[in-house]
């Protein structure tokens, strides 16, 4: 898959999995930080989009640490799921 | 006992805004289900993740928890069963695999009163009754408990469940719900086991304070009995202790269409003075556990405005000028309870 | 307002199936954590639990309740209930009557059940024999029905803390005239939906939980019961008195669903609370019995509020690495051990302990040890922010 068809999939299944009613997919922008400021997501987000990563990309982060640093903006887990997607 | 103030009820009639109990909404396929107001106040980050028992308890309850009450006291069967089952349904699909927590953290019993606890910064008391169908009766003992401790305190008391397809689905297995389809008052003419189902939230800002309330909780039984006698002479006895016998009093009948219910029904009936009045809402609320929050909201404003629709009725008094609303709610048969609300 | 006695007590959990066995494994530093035998889950030979060490159906057959649809929970509630009546001597006639409240709590009541439960709630063919056994209300209306008891019967769930809240209730309906005597407590069962709910949050430790050291990973699920029988100064005439129950807080963190706030407002707010139902001061408390789970933010926060409050914290220590986090059931097992405390002069180890979280230091009690003690605290936080503390006294 194009990186840019990834970032558009990936932006698509975050607004369905947390359920951001108020953000359009196309709005979020490849470097805007997820937590915080940014979109505001928080720690149960965080474990959220964890289980998205294994669920639609078969990726198994196991410790939140190493997730902290995967969850940064669309970029750093576009480039994540690209060096370690099993489907 | 105390005084209700301001008081909210999201359900499935126009009660929340525009209230109109006199035109009412039927049941769907034997559901009659909240109608949701847009909820201006409850931001869109955190509104994401409510279920619709969060969403309905939340959205009655802001308001009144912007008078920053002393505390929340919430009664409620089932809390957030669509998420409870959500999650379970993750644990069964995913073979207990890695699974999502919000469902999980939403579907505890306690999450309506902890999350306005939360949303309106309230570090009081917060204490969530689950006591099936006399949840409510325990909340509002509680608060009435709470009122002596503290009495110039005032508190958020409430009661709210919902209809999910799956609580529909375990009590229809349960045989607590009508087969046939039923229309609206013809729910009591039956003859058949079974009621229809319900949901809403009904919230009361309570305190000591007479000046300006809406209307007064006078007493409140409770009890656990399968006997219909022993709930004649109970019920006896709370119109001898509360001096009902002259009054000008309504009584509001649970009564919802259950066959199987009918004689604690036609018991209590025997019992209260002929020249009372006798109204039913089952078919405006459905049953659900925690009903009897509505009925006490529908006391509340029958009082205040001193309306009574038709539909309500079952046997009409000469006397139109209701001082005092006895409630009688029966919750499958072994759980009674008798709430007395007059105008203040 | 009446003095409020505790009459008589039940238990049952991982650390032993009666008040005497219970007592026994707090004295030995024993611990009942362990691979689960009974319990089906994935999680199972993975994760350690504090598994009460009874199959289900021994539970009917010693019970002598093979009653429809009966679940763990209300078994678990049944063992600890009997025991609690029978030690306070309740006449069948006292359980009968109107003034005669039972408040219980728990949080998963049938839910103990995930497999029946998800098939009954999503096939549309005959139900199980469960189908009513589901909500939390479900434990107590089984001892309802088996003790035809008839005076206010509640069931509290407020997270981690609800039996804290079904004892504070029970306290007050007797204050306040409703009930003479109240049966408090709480329970609730090993379940897959607690279990997977906890691990879904990464907060269960897959080594057995250490409260309040610097290594803790989270902590233990356990299972359990226990009651106490509440009972009036005038009313206890001259039966046996275990201790006196002095002082009661409930109070809410209002910050985060699961987690507590940095300060640890609700946790300070509900033990500073509870002093002052008992008019005493902080120095008067000899010992806490802590919430202590064994989480990252839990044991840091409670550390913190105790500093607040305390200055220089009395011993403490928290029994969740002997029995495992037993929910519903956790404030009224504290409750038991903390006037097990008071009444035989003794406190018990917090185990699996070696350093202290750094940045508070507290160091809970290392050795079963005798100590005198008037006043105990016994403290019990929930997810939604639910904070409880309850004191008891020397009576």
């Amino acid at each position: 898959m194009e990186r840019e068809e990834l970032k558009t999939q990936l932006k698509k299944q975050i607004v369905e999995f947390l359920n951001l009613m108020q953000v359009k997919p196309e709005d979020i922008k490849d470097d805007e930080p997820l937590f915080g400021e940014g979109l505001g997501l928080d720690s149960i987000d965080s474990i959220e989009l964890i289980v998205l990563l294994n669920r639609e990309y078969g990726i198994d982060i196991k410790d939140p640490k190493e997730g902290r640093k995967v969850l940064i903006d669309i970029n750093t887990m576009v480039d994540y799921i690209e060096a370690h997607r099993t489907k | 006992m105390f005084y209700f103030h301001h008081i909210t009820c999201i359900s499935p009639q126009k009660t929340f805004a525009d209230i109109d109990i006199e035109n009412i909404k039927p049941p769907v396929e034997n559901k009659l289900l909240v109608a949701e107001p847009v909820y201006d106040g409850i931001p869109l980050g955190i509104l994401r993740r409510m279920g619709k028992a969060v969403r309905i308890g939340v959205g009655a309850a802001l308001k009144i928890a912007k008078q920053n009450p002393n505390g929340v006291v919430i009664g409620t069967a089932n809390g957030g069963m669509e998420d409870c089952i959500k999650f379970l349904n993750q644990i069964i699909e995913y073979d207990e695999g890695i699974l999502t927590p919000t469902n999980f953290v939403q579907s505890t019993t306690n999450a309506v009163a902890a999350q306005i606890g939360l949303m309106s910064v309230n570090k009081g008391y917060n204490c969530t009754h689950v006591h099936r169908g006399l949840a409510f009766e325990n909340a509002m003992t509680d608060v009435d408990m709470l009122l002596k401790e503290n009495s110039s305190h005032s508190y958020l008391l409430g009661g709210v469940d919902e209809i999910s397809a799956y609580n529909y689905n375990i009590e229809l297995l349960g045989g607590w719900y009508k087969k046939e389809k039923i229309a609206g008052v013809d729910l009591y003419d039956q003859n058949s086991a079974g009621s229809i189902a319900g949901e809403g939230a009904a919230m009361f800002w309570a305190s000591n304070n007479e000046q300006n309330a809406i209307a007064k909780l006078q007493a409140v039984r409770m009890f656990h009995s399968e006997d219909e006698n022993l709930i004649a002479d109970e019920l006896k006895k709370f119109i001898e202790e509360n001096y009902l016998e002259e009054e000008s009093v309504l009584f509001f009948s649970g009564e919802n269409g259950d066959s199987r219910l009918q004689k604690y029904y036609s018991a209590s009936e025997e019992i209260i003075n002929k020249d009372f009045t006798v109204a039913r809402f089952k078919h405006v609320t459905g049953e659900y556990p925690s009903v009897s929050a509505m009925a006490v909201w529908l006391a509340c404003y029958i009082l205040k405005e001193q309306i009574l629709p038709d539909h309500f009725l079952k046997y009409s008094s000469s006397k139109k000028d209701f001082s005092k609303i006895l409630i009688y709610n029966n919750y499958k048969g072994i759980q009674h309870s008798f709430i007395l609300i007059s105008r203040k | 307002m009446s003095r409020i006695f505790v009459t008589g007590m039940g238990v049952i959990s991982a650390a032993g199936n009666n008040v005497a066995a219970n007592r026994n494994s707090l004295m030995q530093g024993k611990s009942g954590i362990a691979s689960a035998e009974f319990l089906s889950t994935k999680y199972a030979s993975i994760l350690p639990f504090g598994e009460v060490k009874i199959s289900t159906q021994a539970l009917k057959e010693k019970l002598k309740a093979q009653d429809h649809g009966i679940t763990r929970t209300s078994l678990l509630a049944l063992h600890a209930f009997e025991e609690a009546i029978h030690n306070s001597g309740l006449t069948n006639a006292e359980l009968n009557s109107f003034d005669t409240a039972l408040i219980g709590a728990d949080t998963v009541g049938g839910m103990c059940l995930t497999d029946e439960l998800y098939h009954d709630a999503n096939k549309h063919e005959q139900g199980s024999e469960y189908i009513s056994s589901y909500d939390c209300g479900s434990v107590n209306m089984y001892l309802q029905s088996r003790f035809k008891i008839k005076g206010i019967i509640n069931t509290i769930n407020t997270a981690c803390s609800s039996s804290a809240n079904a004892i504070m209730y029970g306290a007050r309906l007797i204050h306040h005239g409703f009930a003479k005597r109240s049966i408090v407590g709480g329970c609730d069962s090993l379940a897959k939906f607690t279990i997977n709910g906890f691990n879904a949050l990464h907060i269960l430790s897959d080594e057995p939980c250490r409260p309040f050291d610097e290594n803790r990973k989270g902590l233990n699920l356990g299972e359990g019961a226990a009651f106490l029988v509440l009972e009036k100064e005038e009313d206890v005439a001259n039966k046996h008195v275990y201790a006196e129950l002095t002082g009661y807080c409930n109070s809410n963190d209002a910050f985060h669903p699961s987690s507590l706030s940095e300060n640890g407002d609700g946790p300070y707010l509900a033990m500073k609370g509870a002093l002052e139902i008992a008019n005493i001061s902080a120095d008067e408390i000899d010992f806490i019995n802590a919430h202590g789970t064994g989480t990252e933010n839990n044991d840091e926060v409670e550390s913190k509020a105790i500093i607040r409050l305390f200055g220089k914290p009395p011993p403490f220590s928290s029994t969740k690495a002997t029995t495992g986090h037993t929910l519903g059931a956790a404030g009224a097992i504290e409750a038991v051990y903390s006037i097990l405390s008071i009444y035989n002069g003794e406190v018990y180890a917090g185990i699996n302990f070696s350093n202290p979280i750094p940045n508070v230091g507290l160091v809970p009690v290392s050795k079963y040890q005798k100590m005198d003690l008037q006043h105990v605290m016994s403290n019990s936080f929930g997810f939604g922010g639910n904070c409880s503390s309850l004191i008891f006294s020397k009576a």
